[in-house]
């Protein structure tokens, strides 16, 4: 029997509080796809996406509509392209991209993830020309989305990688310098990149992942702020341990609703279901903020000194009550800080409240990086490896995913205005000290160790 | 104003809560207050409405009687009793209707329920009045048969919503049992 209670809850989080599912993301493995034709692989490809995922946007709307609550992102993520088309040039590659995009756009779906290259612990030729197609690759195309995972804890960081990455990044910028450098919103730097996460831009298949596979993004920072906000205002003496289990108890409930979906979405595909990745993923919108819950915690802002204790805090509540909702949890599974994406977060980073220091310090307890970070143009590649660099090292040691997707927006100093659209949202730009500094060890390259397991201090 | 109590006791089948609710609008009466539910293979549901001082409860006591004793329903004034048989041929939806209290709210969307041949197996109404206009919400329990094209179902419910100036919601029970069962 339901009450009236739960069903008016239930109501709550979906007509105030932005209860939604992120994204429904069709794993697909492309390792039968592989030829040594270009054209041969292209139509391989074409024809196995197709194939899979030609229903994947009907049947979430359905899905979505039956159960009431909306599916916002429907994805594809593939295997890792540097692997299944490593005999491809760079200019291959390339027409690979744009093959994926158009096998994107004909399927309606949002983004496509896994023009991706794992290179922790060195790099084949397909990883070589994949890292040098990418520039090209994101410039070209509206869906496609990179990854380039650096560093390991198992294998320590690839400084060679991290080095090209400053420079890909840079170049993918002034390539899409008319969008304000937009083609870098597409592509991050990963330490640890989980092989099953269904966000945008990491997402890609990994190697040990099924053929096909349905993994689930959830959401709901606003449920979680509104949660909250109605507990304080019913016992104003709550403290943090009491707040954190609110916190765990709203998370159990966003979970269960991302698994649902996922699982009805599977189903109907004919396809297994993977993980739910219980993260909470803002929108530029009010009432859909993970830098709003700061506010609500009792922060005048994110960024104030205190900034990280909270983001720990949530960042372990929310992997608590998802991790009881749900059997399968992978991916990130955490709160997402980007800073264009969440309206609060951004203004916090254009007021000078939140600034690149602390983003980082917040980084090494939250479960992404380093995310949608607007930086001045003029910023050198070697300074934009030093700042990857610095978030793979934190991702290393402590065992846990970090990545860095900076956006060096081209013409534009810090203080300016950078727009990207939609969901990717806008930012003012972020101030980087010390610009030049970092040059002399970036061209050191090699590869820094895998850290020690044990006398962890 | 007036209060009227009264229960409304048979066997359970589609329209029952739109015949009623139908005579109720027409002689302008407010429901306050109903509850359904379903024992076994009975059917009841009890209602407080409110009605003008002039209205004549006798009147709406014979009219709704004449009415629902040829389905065998049996209904009585201020008094309790127990109900009747669900159908439970198809899946469960919760329907949630939203909006300012006025009359003729709970008889239109029933209409429609009606009209599509889907069963109330509950429901509920609840007025929020801690919030500004205060929010009346009507829960309705469902049961869609599978013959039943619940994207029109949806679409008719949404046209009504519209006339009445509601936010209805048409979603899968299993929902609300996910969230909140461990």
């Amino acid at each position: 029997m339901l009450t009236e209670r739960e069903i008016i809850a239930t109501l709550d989080m979906l007509r105030n509080e932005n209860l939604d599912v992120r994204t429904v993301t069709l794993g697909v493995s492309l390792f039968d796809c592989s030829s040594d034709d270009t054209g041969r692989f292209i139509s391989n490809v074409r024809n196995k996406i197709t194939r899979l995922a030609g229903n994947l946007v009907d049947t979430c709307d359905e899905v979505g509509l039956k159960y009431g609550i909306p599916v916002v992102n429907k994805r594809i993520s593939i295997s890792p392209v540097a692997a299944v088309a490593a005999g491809f040039s760079a200019e291959e590659m390339v027409q690979v991209a744009v093959a994926l995009d158009e096998i994107g756009a004909g399927l309606k779906i949002d983004f496509i993830g896994g023009f991706s290259a794992l290179v922790e612990k060195g790099f084949t030729k397909g990883d070589r020309a994949l890292i040098e197609a990418i520039p090209a690759a994101l410039s070209k195309t509206g869906r496609v989305c990179s990854s380039v995972n650096v560093a390991s804890t198992n294998a320590g960081i690839n400084m060679d990688a991290v080095a090209l990455m400053g420079r890909a990044i840079k170049h993918t910028a002034e390539m899409t310098a008319d969008r304000d450098g937009i083609g870098c919103a597409k592509l991050v730097v990963f330490a640890n990149i989980p092989q099953d996460v269904p966000f945008m831009a990491g997402a890609y298949l990994g190697i040990g992942e099924p053929d096909v596979v349905i993994n689930v993004g959830v959401s709901g920072p606003g449920v979680v702020k509104m949660a909250i906000d109605r507990a304080r205002r019913k016992n104003p003496s709550l403290d943090l341990g009491r707040l954190s289990e609110i916190i765990k108890r709203t998370a159990f409930k966003v979970t269960r609703v991302g698994e649902l979906i996922g699982r009805k979405v599977a189903d109907r595909l004919g396809v297994p279901f993977g993980v739910v990745d219980l993260s909470l993923a803002p929108t530029p919108k009010v009432g859909d903020s993970v830098g709003e819950i700061f506010q609500s915690l009792g922060l005048k802002s994110i960024g104030c000194p205190g900034s990280t204790a909270a983001l720990a805090m949530l960042n372990d509540a929310v992997k608590k009550g998802g991790i009881f909702a749900s059997s399968h949890v992978g991916g990130l599974s955490g709160a997402f800080i980007p800073v264009s994406e969440d309206l609060n977060i951004a203004e916090a980073a254009a007021s000078g409240r939140l600034t690149m220091e602390k983003l980082e310090a917040m980084t090494s307890v939250c479960s992404v990086g380093l995310d949608m970070v607007a930086i001045p143009g003029a910023t050198s590649a070697e300074t934009i490896s030093g700042i990857i660099a610095d978030e793979m090292a934190i991702g290393v040691i402590n065992n846990k995913a970090t990545a860095a997707r900076l956006i060096p927006v081209p013409g534009k100093k810090a203080g300016e205005r950078a727009s990207f659209g939609g969901l990717l949202g806008e930012a003012t730009i972020i101030n980087i000290p010390e610009d030049g500094g970092s040059a002399g060890f970036i061209s050191l390259g090699g590869r820094i160790p895998a850290p020690v397991h044990s006398f962890k201090n | 104003m007036k209060k009227i109590v009264f229960f409304v006791l048979g066997p359970d089948g589609p329209g029952i809560i739109a015949t009623i609710s139908g005579v109720l609008f027409d002689r302008g009466c407010n429901l306050e207050d109903v509850t359904q539910t379903i024992l076994q293979r009975e059917f009841i549901s009890i209602f407080i409405v409110s009605m003008d001082d002039s209205g004549d409860e006798n009147e709406l006591f014979e009219v709704l009687r004449l009415k629902l004793e040829p389905r065998g329903l049996f209904i009585h004034m201020k008094t309790i009793g127990a109900g009747e048989p669900a159908r439970q041929s198809g899946e469960a939806f919760v329907i949630t209707a939203v909006g300012p209290d006025r009359p003729g709210l709970v008889s239109g969307i029933t209409e429609v329920i009606a009209r599509h041949d889907v069963n109330i197996v509950n429901l509920k109404a609840v007025t929020r009045v801690e919030r500004k206009p205060p929010e009346y919400i009507t829960i309705y329990e469902v049961d869609i048969p599978a013959s039943i094209d619940y994207n029109r179902f949806r679409a008719a419910l949404q046209a009504k919503a519209r006339e009445l100036d509601l936010d209805v919601n048409l979603q899968h029970r299993e929902i609300f049992e996910k969230i909140y069962q461990v």
